[in-house]
């Protein structure tokens, strides 16, 4: 069902993160080596790079696109407490002919005093903005007044956690943009990932930690007349999966979110579906390394039932201050 | 004092430190620190503090306060503080205002200052002892000299500038040294040894000294052998050159593998190389850093190696027995680096602290420059000090801090930022490919990996101990690959193709359906072809397709026919009543067309009269529509149906259905009136259909309903509104946008205007992203939701200059103000470009696409004529 196609990174550390553009046709990888690689799919679907630039002076954690629409844009944070903005500049015919791109830093974002651990855009529809969080438990989310100028950026809000954040997820709804933290997770967690909205009435939300976690998030009787308070929540988790053997660093939807995939700490990448009855299983597993895995068909054991045992997470984080733009 | 000190020393003698990271607090902040060679005890010193503490197991314990004295000195503000590595009683500091102090702590008053040199102008920024040399010390200060001193003389001995003067080497006073280490010889001829330096006559002045006879008459009556180790250490006679035209000197260190060999870096990046014999001019020197250079480390290994940290955050490794002083290492840190001591018994580790805005203190593996080893945290301000406290023990480290603390950090405890880092990266595609980088060692092979079982909750008391004695296992790095998709299986070339292949306008709704579900069943998407037939079933039945047939003068939808049964009931249907079907739709139709002729005219009113994109269906189509009905008849047959079929196992998953045929609609007698009555509003019927129709009421037994006996297309709104909803669930947006746009006005009423513009956008986006920009625009120009369908209207102005005057189009349309001539002539063919025109932004000419690439092909130059090189792009 897939092919791997292996690419020799060349990153001089650990990479931690990679990341698709809105199109899928290029990619960004970030490592501990400070740089950033931006790769391009060639016409034969071979995947070339076609710029690596020292980003940071320490480890950078995660990469991420704007949206085409706000040009060829990245922001990167790292270790070494900032997070930045990057612009792809074209023209350059020196670089044209060595199939390179030049990409120039357009901002730093330097409130963090402490690592910042990951960057990601809001959703289009609410402009060009972008959150950060930090290791000292700080949400900030930034925003650019003006589009066409990617060197300004205003800190809109400051969220403290009281926590050690790891991770960030926009949620991708039109009607709300919302932070929130589900409380009784009580492991660390290395990612986060809402499930894009295509047209549900409620919100997916994977948590990778010492297991793959999703959780629904589901709107409790929304007053349609808008009493101006945050829509309050009712989150299950729907399935749980410790397939992993230990901890699950990343998770990562589908475009129509209906494919969950993660990886651990056994080196695989596992694919997850739910069936029309909301049961979660296992579609499928990738090893690293290309290599086929024993035992296909093993399954997760969804637990729906688990729903009725933990009801309610707390919505903890603020919602009032950041949240319910409405597009 | 004295007697505890000598305890601890003969304690220590044998057996390894003891004591945990612990932190003590001062009464002010701390500027250095520097450890006993006893590794027992710890001077810190600062601005206003002076203190000796204790190092217990358990704790701190202050011991002696070296600041006494009634009013507070400058002398006494330390920039730095030095313990001397073979004399436990000698200390030196550097003051703010430029004076070396040294202290004595075997003096019996309470004041243990010894001696005091008041030769620099500002600021000693450090102090060092020889490693080996009782009494020699050197200075570096920000005045851009370094002064070195022989304590028993009053002032120094010999000035070096970080400014290599032009002049010549002269003879000047000499100082017999001993240029091996002492520990060759017995402690009674060290001594010696160390005192037959011979003091020349005292300088006549201070900071100015003239050239002297030095008499080697003071080294008569030693041994010969002794002699012949003894070097002349010459002293420059030029005085110091005038202050201010030096760099300053940020850090001075005695080699430990050269006797006479120190190294000095200095604000403008410079390191420089000095022989201690040779004040006139340095060694050597090289640019290490960009900005100044704040510290440098001798490795404590014979090897010749030097560490520097400089402003421009790096610490940098320099091999200096080779003839050039050769970069081996890089390590990049967050922050500027003050601080850089490498750490015991580790070759290649060293510990690195900051000045600015980073509190935190680094261990660095120097052959893994991007990532620390390990990281103290424990400091809320700027560390200023650190020292390994003993000299062969690679565990404990202390430092002092600006936030008024001094810490023992065992590395144990250190937080491992290696650890912490996710050794994984994965995205989706969004064809559906997974790319997925991950740490070597995770993918590389599964036997042999223990899982981790850590408790990363408890960072600080579960840790792998990181034994120093390990073998480098090499710079970790990831395998970064890409799962790609094979077409068909689970990736979105279906939603590619049906994007393009859908017809969603501009054709009879009946014919929509069908292509749509053509298209549908030709990629595989058996349940959505389905759909679509049901769709035209309910909204096209043939029953409704004859009666609008007599009504072909009103010439208006479908939808129009309101085909109503005289009573129905679900549960009643038996699934298996095909057979009967056709009759029973025959005198549908009968019954219909009877009621029509009523009706039609009030519902076109009540509802259409508002154009329905897409669904525009002209009678006369209708009329010959009846072809397509025998296909429709076998998609009804009651075999395609059923439950049970594979068709409707959704394709994608392995899962039965849950659907059964939950509740009934509303009571026959209810439904018998209104059916009666021709003037329902469709609102009306909604209301009384709608609310006992469970959410999962069935889509399958639609057909069998429908065949049978014929419901109102109202009647299943609230059915097709529940479809859509179910389809958008699923992530098929597209499905969805799509009935909504082929059904129009039927089914945009029962869905809350939120949620289409919810699923217009979401499938707009998902358009874009494929590039789908041509489908893309036709759902926002087929949308009617005012959001959506302004979307298509922004950013639309062009500006354009006229071909002929050059100047910029003011008015609408294409006639420019100014010259009165049509500007979108075609430079090739000189007709007025109707459609696509294509122009040189540079020269304001252009025309037909076709002519104007056609035309490239053989010139480069403006077809007009201009001259201009246009491009085109």
């Amino acid at each position: 069902m897939f092919v791997a196609r292996h690419i020799a990174a060349d990153h001089k550390d650990l990479i931690h993160d990679v990341s698709f553009d809105f199109h899928g046709r290029r990619m960004a990888t970030c490592s501990s080596d400070q740089s950033v690689k931006v790769w391009d799919k060639s016409e034969s679907g071979d995947w070339h790079c076609t710029a690596s630039w020292k980003t940071h002076s320490g480890s950078v954690w995660r990469v991420t696109w704007a949206h085409p629409e706000f040009g060829q844009v990245l922001a990167s944070c790292s270790f070494d407490r900032t997070a930045a903005v990057w612009e792809e500049i074209v023209g350059e015919s020196n670089d044209k002919l060595r199939g390179q791109s030049h990409w120039v830093k357009r901002t730093t974002l330097v409130d963090s005093r402490t690592s910042v651990t990951d960057v990601k855009f809001a959703p289009k529809h609410m402009g060009l903005m972008l959150a950060t969080c930090s290791a000292d438990g700080i949400v900030r989310i930034y925003e650019a007044p003006d589009v066409m100028n990617l060197s300004q950026w205003s800190l809109q809000h400051e969220i403290s956690c009281k926590l050690s954040c790891s991770c960030i997820s926009w949620n991708p709804s039109r009607k709300y943009a919302k932070a929130e933290t589900l409380m009784t997770v009580t492991d660390p967690v290395h990612d986060i990932a809402f499930a894009p909205n295509l047209g549900r009435s409620f919100h997916i939300l994977a948590v990778a930690t010492k297991d793959v976690r999703i959780f629904t998030l589901k709107p409790v009787r929304k007053e349609l007349t808008s009493s101006g308070g945050p829509t309050k929540f009712e989150i299950h988790i729907v399935a749980q999966f410790d397939n992993h053997n230990s901890q699950v660093w990343r998770v990562s939807w589908n475009i129509t979110g209906t494919v969950l995939a993660s990886s651990g700490d056994d080196g695989c990448v596992r694919l997850w579906k739910a069936n029309y009855m909301d049961n979660w299983k296992c579609t499928g597993i990738l090893k690293g390394n290309g290599s086929p895995v024993n035992g296909n068909s093993q399954q997760g054991n969804s637990n729906p039932s688990l729903g009725s045992n933990i009801p309610n997470l707390q919505n903890s984080l603020n919602g009032s201050s950041s949240g319910r733009k409405h597009s | 004092a004295m007697e505890k000190m000598s305890r601890v020393t003969t304690a220590l003698g044998g057996s390894a430190l003891t004591g945990r990271t612990m932190h003590c607090h001062l009464d002010a902040p701390a500027n250095a620190i520097s450890v006993c060679r006893d590794a027992a005890q710890v001077v810190v010193a600062g601005r206003s503090i002076f203190k000796i503490y204790a190092i217990e197991d358990e704790q701190f314990v202050e011991k002696l306060n070296l600041r006494v004295g009634r009013k507070p000195s400058l002398n006494l503000s330390c920039a730095d503080v030095v313990w001397h590595q073979m004399d436990e009683n000698l200390l030196a500091t550097a003051a703010t205002n430029g004076v070396v102090v040294t202290w004595n702590l075997g003096r019996p008053s309470r004041n243990k200052q010894d001696q005091l040199f008041t030769e620099h102008k500002r600021t000693v920024n450090k102090v060092c002892f020889h490693p080996t040399e009782a009494h020699v010390l050197l200075s570096g200060s920000q005045d851009g000299f370094m002064k070195c001193f022989d304590l028993r003389r009053k002032d120094s001995v010999s000035t070096f500038s970080g400014e290599a003067p032009e002049a010549g080497r002269a003879d000047g006073e000499v100082l017999w040294v001993c240029h091996r280490p002492p520990d060759v010889f017995p402690e009674s001829t060290k001594k010696v040894g160390l005192e037959v330096s011979t003091p020349p006559s005292r300088p006549p002045r201070l900071g100015r000294r003239q050239a002297c006879d030095s008499s080697p008459q003071s080294l008569q009556g030693l041994p010969p052998w002794l002699l012949s180790l003894l070097e002349p250490l010459t002293f420059s006679p030029h005085g110091p050159p005038p202050a201010g035209q030096s760099e300053s000197v940020r850090d001075v260190q005695f080699s430990i593998r050269d006797y006479f060999t120190f190294a000095s870096t200095f604000e403008n990046g410079n390191v420089q190389l000095w022989d201690i014999r040779r004040p006139d001019r340095c060694e050597r020197m090289f640019t290490a850093h960009n900005g100044p250079v704040f510290c440098c480390d001798w490795h404590p290994e014979d090897r010749g190696w030097l560490a520097t940290g400089g402003r421009d955050k790096m610490v940098k490794v320099w091999d200096m027995t080779t003839h050039r002083a050769k970069e081996v290492h890089c390590v990049q840190t967050i922050a500027s680096v003050a601080r850089v001591k490498w750490r015991p018994e580790c070759r290649h580790h060293l510990a690195t602290c900051s000045m600015m805005v980073d509190h935190n203190i680094y261990v660095w593996d120097v052959r893994r420059p991007f990532v620390p080893a390990a990281m103290f945290e424990e400091h809320r301000d700027v560390t200023t000090g650190i020292a390994w406290r003993h000299p062969h023990d690679p565990s404990f480290l202390l430092s002092g801090s600006k936030d008024s603390t001094l810490c023992q950090h065992l590395f144990r405890d250190a937080s491992q930022p290696v650890e912490r880092a996710n050794p994984e990266g994965l995205c989706y595609g969004l064809f559906g490919d997974l790319a997925f980088a991950a740490k070597e060692s995770l993918v590389a092979t599964e036997s042999g990996r223990k899982p981790y079982a850590g408790d990363r909750r408890h960072p600080i008391f579960f840790k792998r101990k990181l034994d120093p004695a390990e073998p480098f296992v090499g710079l970790a790095s990831s395998a970064l690959s890409v799962f790609e998709i094979e077409p068909g299986s689970g990736s979105m070339s279906w939603f590619v193709d049906t994007a393009e292949r859908y017809a969603l306008a501009g054709r009879p709704l009946a014919e929509l359906c069908d292509h749509n579900a053509k298209v549908a069943r030709e990629l595989g998407r058996n349940q959505v072809a389905q759909t679509w037939t049901m769709l035209r079933i309910i909204y096209c039945s043939p029953g409704l397709a004859s009666a609008t047939s007599l009504n072909h003068s009103v010439g208006k939808g479908s939808s129009c026919g309101v085909p109503l049964m005289n009573s129905f009931n679900l549960k009643d249907m038996a699934p298996g009543l095909g057979s009967e079907t056709r009759l029973d739709r025959s005198k549908g139709d009968t019954r219909s067309d009877t009621v029509l002729l009523d009706s039609s005219a009030t519902l076109i009113t009540n509802e259409d009269n508002e154009e329905t994109e897409g669904s525009d269906v002209p009678a006369d189509y209708l009329l010959g529509d009846v072809e397509g009905e025998e296909e429709e008849l076998y998609l009804l047959d009651p075999e395609h149906a059923h439950p049970e079929e594979p068709e409707y196992v959704l394709p994608q998953e392995a899962f039965p259905l849950r659907h059964e045929i939950v509740d009934t609609p509303p009571g026959p007698e209810h439904l018998q009136d209104k059916a009666d009555s021709p003037h329902v509003s469709g609102s009306e019927a909604d209301a009384a259909s709608l609310a006992p129709v469970d959410s999962s009421f069935s889509l399958i037994s639609i057909p069998h309903a429908l065949y049978d006996t014929r419901l109102p297309p109202d009647f299943f709104s609230a059915l097709v509104c529940d479809m859509l909803r179910f389809y958008a669930e699923q992530g098929d947006v597209q499905m969805a946008v799509s009935v909504l746009i082929v059904l129009g006005e039927r089914v945009r009423k029962d869905i809350d205007e939120q949620t289409q513009e919810h699923w217009y956008a979401s499938y707009i986006d998902l358009l874009q992203r494929f590039c789908l920009w041509n489908v893309s625009n036709q759902v926002v120009k087929l949308s009617t939701s005012r959001a959506i369908s302004c979307l298509n209207q922004a950013s639309t102005t062009l500006h354009v200059n006229c071909s002929h005057c050059k100047r910029p189009m003011s008015s609408r349309g294409w006639v420019c103000d100014r010259c009165h001539r049509c500007a979108s002539m075609c430079a090739v063919c000189h007709h007025v470009v109707k459609g696509l025109f294509v122009w040189c932004q540079g020269c304001s000419h252009g025309g037909h696409l076709q002519h104007i690439m056609k035309w490239l092909e053989g010139s480069s130059h403006c077809p007009a004529g201009c001259g201009h090189l246009c491009e085109y792009s």
